[in-house]
Order: C-alpha cells, then sequence, then structure tokens
C-alpha cells in the first residue's frame, strides 16, 4: 500500500465536488477552474482535469458556451446544469456528514 | 539558423522550432495514448489543444518572440503533466481496474533461471508460476521429446531482459484477450495514423527525391514493425488455444486413470465391447500388483499438476484470476514430484523384469508330408500386441521360417523367448506357453498368436516357428500366413509377401517355386534369362514338331 496512492485517491473523490462547488458561484472557464484547484493545490498538472471535465459534462451535470477570447482560440465557458446543481446538493450534504464522522472519530479520546 | 514549422492548433498557427515541434510531437502523441480508452477522447484532446494554444498565445506575449522554442514545450509538458496523469480519471471511476502498467513483452529472465530462463520468462509473460511452465517443458521431454525443441527454438529466439525497463516490461500488463484487442486495435491505429502523415509529409516536403526516398524507406519499416507485432499479437492467442488443447488432452488422459486406462502412449482411452484397452496393457505388463497402483496414483499425481497450471493459463487470459496461494503452488510441486518418483520406480521395477532373456525349444515331428500350410484364421480381438482374458495373455508375436530338413522327416520346431529379473525368472516364463496348431492330414494349421497364462505376465514374449520339410517335399503356401512370414529363403529370391499363394518344392539349394510367374516375380536379370530359356524352349517346340510332320 502505497501513501501516495492513499492521497491521490483521496483527493480525487473530493475532486469533482470543488469543481461543481467552483462553478456554483459563478460560470468559468476550464483555465480559471484550473488556476482556483491550483491555488488550492488540489492538482498539480492540468492533464487531470480536462478528461474530468469532459466526463462531468457529458454526464449532464456540467454545460459550456463557447466565448471569443482576445489572447487565443474561443474558449469554453463551463456553468452547472438543473441536474448539476441537485447533484451538487446531494454532495454538499454527504461532505457534512463525513467531515463530521472524521471529527468524531479523530477527535474522541482514547 | 533553426529551420521552424507552422502548426496548427485550434486553429491559431504557431511556428515551431524544429527540435521543439518533435518534442511536441511525441508528446501528444503519448498523451493521445495515455487517452486511448476514454470516452469522449476526441472532446478531450480537442480542449486540451486549446489550452496548450491558449498557453503558447501567453508565453510568446511574455517573451515578445514570435517562435515557440523547445523551453515553451517543455513548460506544456510541466503544467500539463505527464501523459500518464491524464489517465489518473479513469482509474477513479473503476476503482477495481489494477494498476497501470507498461504493456507486456516476451523476455527471457536471466534473474530466475535453470537452463535459460525461458520457463521464468513465459511464467512471467502469463502471470502464472513458472513452476508450472518448467512442469509443461519436463512433461513434454519426458513423453515425446517435443520439450528439448522447443525450448532451445525459444531459447533462441526469445531476447534476454537486460535493462531494468525490460525486466519491468516482463512483468507488465498481463495478457489477457481484451489487452490483445486493444494492443491490435493500437497498431491498426497505428498504422493508419503512420500513413496519413506520410501522404501529408511527402506532399509537403517533395524537395527532394533522396528526402523522399528516406521517408518511404521509414515508412515501410514502421509497417514492417508493426505488421510484426501484429502477428505477435495472434501468436498470443495461439499460445492461448495450444494450452486449451493441451489441457484437454491431460483431463482425457486424467478421465482415463480414473476410469481404469492409463496408456498414454497408444492413447487408447476409448473402450471397445466394455473392454478397456488401454488397462489390458497396463495389467498385462504390471499385473494386479502394487506397480500398478503406484504406476496409476503417480500418473494421476503428475498430471493434475500440469492440468491445473494450464486451466489457470487459460482462465488468466480469458480474463479471469484463479486465486491461487502459494500453499497450493507447494502442495502441486510436491504432489508433482511424488508422482514422478511413484510412476519411476513402477517403470524402474517393470525394467528390471526385463532385464535377463531365455529360450526354450520345442521340437515336433510331423508325419507325412505336408502339403498346406495356413493359419485358423480365427477372428479375435487384437489389442495392442495382445489380449487378455480371465486366464490367459494372448501374444501375436509369432513369426514361421521354412528351412530343409536334414532327414526325411517334416519338423516343426518352436523357440520360445522370454525376459525375466534373472535367469531362472525367464528361464520359467520361456518354458511355459501354449501354442495350438494341427495337423491335418497334409494341412498344417497354424495359429497367429501363442498364449501364456495371465500370470507370467508380458515379458517381451516371441515365438519363432521353424517348418523344416525334406527335400522333394512340395507345399502351398496358403496367403493367410502372410502375417506370420517375414523373410523365406527361396532360390528365386522372390519377396516373401509374393512367395504366398503358390506351390514350392524344397530342393537341395532350398525352395524352389511351381507356379510363379516369372514376370511378377523374378528380378530383372533373372528374368531375362528365363525369356531366353523360354524362347530356346519353344524353338525346340516348333523344331520338333517340324520333324514329327516330316
Amino acid at each position: 500500500m502505497k501513501i501516495d496512492n492513499t492521497k491521490a485517491q483521496m483527493r480525487k473523490g473530493i475532486l469533482e465536488y470543488c469543481i461543481l462547488g467552483i462553478l456554483e458561484s459563478s460560470d468559468a472557464y476550464a483555465s480559471d477552474i484550473i488556476e482556483t484547484l491550483k491555488k488550492a493545490k488540489l492538482i498539480v498538472v492540468e492533464g487531470t482535469l480536462y478528461p474530468l471535465l469532459t466526463r462531468l459534462k457529458n454526464a449532464g451535470l456540467l454545460e459550456y458556451r463557447w466565448e471569443e477570447s482576445s489572447s487565443g482560440p474561443p474558449r469554453k465557458y463551463y456553468s452547472l446544469s438543473k441536474s448539476g446543481k441537485t447533484f451538487l446538493k446531494e454532495l454538499e450534504l454527504t461532505w457534512e456528514e463525513l467531515q463530521t464522522a472524521v471529527k468524531i472519530i479523530t477527535n474522541t479520546p482514547k | 539558423m533553426n529551420k521552424t514549422i507552422n502548426i496548427n492548433l485550434s486553429g491559431i498557427i504557431f511556428h515551431l522550432d524544429e527540435d521543439a515541434y518533435n518534442l511536441f510531437k511525441s508528446y501528444l502523441t503519448e498523451v493521445k495514448n495515455a487517452l486511448e480508452s476514454q470516452e469522449g477522447r476526441e472532446e478531450i484532446i480537442l480542449d486540451i489543444e486549446a489550452r496548450i494554444a491558449e498557453l503558447f498565445a501567453l508565453r510568446l506575449e511574455q517573451s515578445r518572440h514570435e517562435v515557440i522554442t523547445i523551453d515553451d514545450v517543455n513548460f506544456i509538458c510541466d503544467t500539463l503533466g505527464a501523459p500518464n496523469d491524464f489517465k489518473e480519471e479513469e482509474e477513479s471511476n473503476k476503482t477495481h481496474q489494477k494498476e497501470t502498467k507498461s504493456k507486456k513483452r516476451l523476455f527471457r529472465n536471466p534473474d530466475e533461471k535453470v537452463i535459460g530462463g525461458v520457463s521464468s520468462g513465459i511464467g512471467a509473460y502469463f502471470g502464472v508460476s513458472m513452476i508450472w511452465i518448467r512442469v509443461i517443458f519436463l512433461l513434454l521431454l519426458f513423453t515425446t521429446g517435443i520439450g528439448f525443441l522447443s525450448y532451445v527454438i525459444l531459447w533462441a529466439a526469445i531476447p534476454q531482459a537486460k535493462t531494468t525497463a525490460q525486466k519491468l516490461q516482463m512483468k507488465g500488463e498481463p495478457v489477457n484477450l481484451s489487452n490483445i484487442e486493444k494492443s491490435v486495435k493500437e497498431e491498426l491505429n497505428g498504422v493508419k495514423e503512420r500513413f496519413g502523415e506520410f501522404r501529408i509529409e511527402s506532399k509537403g516536403n517533395s524537395k527532394s527525391f533522396l528526402h523522399f526516398l528516406e521517408r518511404v524507406a521509414n515508412f515501410i519499416l514502421q509497417v514492417f514493425e508493426r505488421v510484426i507485432k501484429f502477428i505477435f499479437n495472434f501468436f498470443n492467442i495461439i499460445l492461448i488455444i495450444f494450452a486449451s488443447i493441451l489441457a484437454f488432452v491431460l483431463f482425457m488422459i486424467l478421465f482415463g486413470i480414473i476410469g481404469g486406462a492409463w496408456n498414454v502412449g497408444s492413447l487408447n482411452f476409448v473402450s471397445i465391447n466394455g473392454n478397456l484397452l488401454g488397462l489390458n496393457v497396463a495389467e498385462a505388463i504390471l499385473g494386479k500388483g502394487i506397480d500398478l497402483t503406484l504406476i496409476r496414483i503417480g500418473a494421476l499425481l503428475v498430471l493434475l499438476f500440469p492440468l491445473l497450471g494450464l486451466i489457470t493459463i487459460i482462465a488468466k487470459a480469458l480474463g479471469k484470476t484463479l486465486t491461487k496461494g502459494k500453499l497450493f503452488n507447494v502442495i502441486g510441486g510436491i504432489s508433482f514430484f511424488i508422482g514422478l518418483a511413484f510412476v519411476l520406480y513402477a517403470g524402474g521395477q517393470v525394467a528390471n523384469s526385463f532385464k535377463v532373456g531365455a529360450t526354450e525349444v520345442r521340437k515336433i515331428k510331423l508325419s507325412g508330408d505336408v502339403f498346406d500350410i495356413r493359419t485358423d484364421l480365427l477372428e479375435y480381438n487384437k489389442g495392442f500386441l495382445f489380449e487378455i482374458d480371465d486366464q490367459n495373455l494372448r501374444i501375436d508375436n509369432v513369426s514361421l521360417q521354412i528351412k530343409k530338413s536334414k532327414d526325411s522327416t517334416a519338423r516343426l520346431i518352436m523357440k520360445h523367448k522370454a525376459r525375466g529379473k534373472n535367469n531362472s525368472d525367464a528361464r520359467q516364463r520361456a518354458q511355459v506357453f501354449d501354442y495350438p496348431f494341427e495337423q491335418n492330414g497334409g494341412y498344417l494349421i497354424l495359429s497367429e498368436c501363442f498364449s501364456v497364462p495371465k500370470e507370467a505376465l508380458y515379458r517381451g514374449q516371441e515365438l519363432k516357428l521353424t517348418l523344416h520339410l525334406p527335400v522333394g517335399n512340395e507345399i502351398f503356401l496358403d496367403p493367410s500366413i502372410e502375417n506370420l512370414i517375414f523373410d523365406i529363403e527361396n532360390v528365386h529370391n522372390i519377396w516373401y509377401g509374393n512367395m504366398v499363394g503358390h506351390t514350392w518344392r524344397m530342393s537341395q539349394k532350398g525352395l524352389v517355386c511351381l507356379d510363379c510367374e516369372e514376370i511378377e516375380y523374378f528380378n530383372e536379370s533373372e528374368m531375362e534369362d528365363t525369356k531366353e530359356i523360354q524362347l530356346k524352349i519353344k524353338d525346340l517346340e516348333s523344331e520338333i514338331k517340324r520333324l514329327k510332320n516330316e
């Protein structure tokens, strides 16, 4: 069992939740999402994100529209779909539950 | 001065240094390969290309350069991550999937070897313990000798894993049908892509003929390489099929052992009239004693292990892993060697009981002349070499010779040979045999087989008959004795197979044919002689007629 592997697994699990969370407040370009995630040190390299975004979009959780860019090619502008919003609500609930659960377990004096 | 290459990324044109272009191209290819099995691959790649274009544009703006250098490409690689990072997502999707491993290649394993590391290499390739492979090789070696030949060929054909990377590849992704299918597809795609590139490149770069030739040569080489890989993948499938067949045969043999027959050599698993032929052979040689039991148990133990091994291999190839622990391997290995010991011990016992030979001679005077010799033509259930009933072992190893008698009596001499552990054992066995024959007037009726008591067991018994005929004796060799005769001397040197069906007379020099047609049977020089003689006779006859008429 490798520690890196476990870490990556934990991070991966909440990555979807975080992406949906970023898009809840405002629509964003892929590069914006990447920047935010990078700042939070949730991802190290960008490559990880593209397959994930496409998958969420194909699952109907995300929508996008093309926006012209002044510096480069047109960019995808992502937003939450209706089902994405309900999905996020459920994830938020689960996250709360998990947090409490972990807190209870790790804080219980032995 | 540097050459630049133009590329189009998401509709924007970039100028890349040649080395930057090469690096970038191989990076993109690897990313594409990494995303091979990903859903929505095309779209992901477009997104990634768009992102790269964005980053390139940003870099150019910052540096105020016009050309993308290798530094920019390296920056892209760092930012987007190694090709394998793109794959991560797919795995979180299917958590049960195995770790990413590089594609497997067949190597000889230099770290774990007895001879050339072939077995451990193949074992690693199929993800099974090398013990299985060794056992199969050993089995093939002992039974047919194919083991030796195939080992040498594989030794020569399979490269040794030298570098660490090769050793990793040796133990890489397990070979199963879905992986084979995947890699076949990859190869085909690769060929298509190369072909597309080749067309584009040859259009764009038709500067010099030499350049063009170089590209053609490269292209052919690559196609060739891919074809070889493609064939190798089929080789995998063939291996799986071969393993299946081998497993089936082993299963049949095991079935035979349990059912009673173990005779592998003649593959007599089939029961005829409720009589297992293989069992007959085993019983005739081993008796019903401890040796038979030993060999049966031994063969069962020896065969069970490789059979289980083959089933594991096939299951693996079909993508199902059968859980089996170290203990299983150890027990399987021990049972194999115990079984082998049983078989070798019993085999040694049997070989030992064939050590010494002895001969018993019986001379029988025949009353009067023999003018016809034939066999009884009794239909009997002919097994392999012999058949067995409740009391007797009937052996068909009988041969007949015809010689000149020294006096005026006809005699039949029987020489019965048998083998045994020691002299007295062999002599005793040689003494007990029963050969049924009959003299009915001038007819001598022989039998095609003789019998020994069942308890005497089969110990290489054979019966040599010699019929001694007095000079002047005429005898008809019935075609039914063809199975008994092998090489009977005669004055014409006629092949024995052509001697039957004719009447012969014993002369001082040997047997003379009385009714053979010379054209059929005589060898060429003799034929010429006879023709001459016949012509002379005809001449003489016409001469006589002429004289008579006169």
